[in-house]
């Protein structure tokens, strides 16, 4: 299950990649979390409310939005940013990674705990 | 090309689920110290791949597998179940992305 979800969600980030422009900032690694994030929290909540099987996590979740969001892409991009001097760009962007993750997290978290 | 990525994404997230899982259980922690350790090695590993073989074909599917095996996501929900503004929540988020940014520094210094 976890195996089958990962080749999904690995797929999806490489179709996200392709999808948008190359850029300097890392706006497909910002994209993929902030969306994985949003459906993660959504899965927890509807899990705590019985209405996800202990399957719909191990696929979904830990295999499909696992895979689908990176911190090792994440980090390193930061790094990069960081390392050529864009320093104002890797501010940007590890803050808008972490800040934007939370609340899309909390808010997909809101959404699923309603009926 | 792109298959064989998204499979090594999905034993990288095999990986993660071992591993995460295996060290969880271990250390009977509420504080979730599985990921923290899956995340901040996988930093560590795709730093050192970029920084040293940016480009070439197997690093591609190597940075496709530590794409599936670490995780964005799970950090966030597992850091707003800690509650955030808790101090475990703050120092969830702290400890990820200090460890994640020097472990990714470190492997670029030892390239060199």
């Amino acid at each position: 299950m976890v195996l089958a979800g990962g080749l999904l969600g690995s797929s999806l980030r490489e179709v996200v990649v392709s999808l948008l422009p190359p850029s300097p900032f890392p706006v497909a690694n910002l994209t993929a979390n902030l969306i994985g994030s949003f459906f993660l929290g959504w899965l927890v909540a509807r899990r705590e409310r019985h209405s996800a099987t202990g399957l719909a996590i191990s696929f979904w979740g830990i295999g499909v939005l696992g895979s689908f969001t990176t911190f090792s892409g994440f980090s390193v991009a930061a790094l990069d940013l960081m390392r050529t001097g864009r320093l104002p760009a890797a501010a940007g962007y590890v803050a808008a990674s972490v800040i934007g993750g939370l609340f899309s997290t909390r808010t997909g978290l809101r959404l699923g705990d309603r009926r | 090309m792109s298959l064989v990525v998204a499979a090594a994404g999905a034993l990288g997230a095999v990986c993660r689920y071992l591993i995460g899982g295996l060290m969880q259980s271990r250390v009977g922690w509420e504080f979730p110290v599985g990921t923290l350790v899956v995340n901040l090695a996988g930093s560590f590993a795709m730093g050192l791949i970029v920084a040293s073989s940016s480009g070439r074909g197997w690093s591609v599917v190597a940075v496709g597998f530590l794409g599936g095996f670490t995780t964005f996501s799970t950090w966030m929900v597992e850091t707003l179940r800690l509650g955030l503004p808790s101090p475990r929540a703050v120092l969830n988020v702290a400890a990820t992305l200090a460890g994640g940014l020097a472990t990714a520094g470190l492997a670029y210094l030892l390239v060199g």
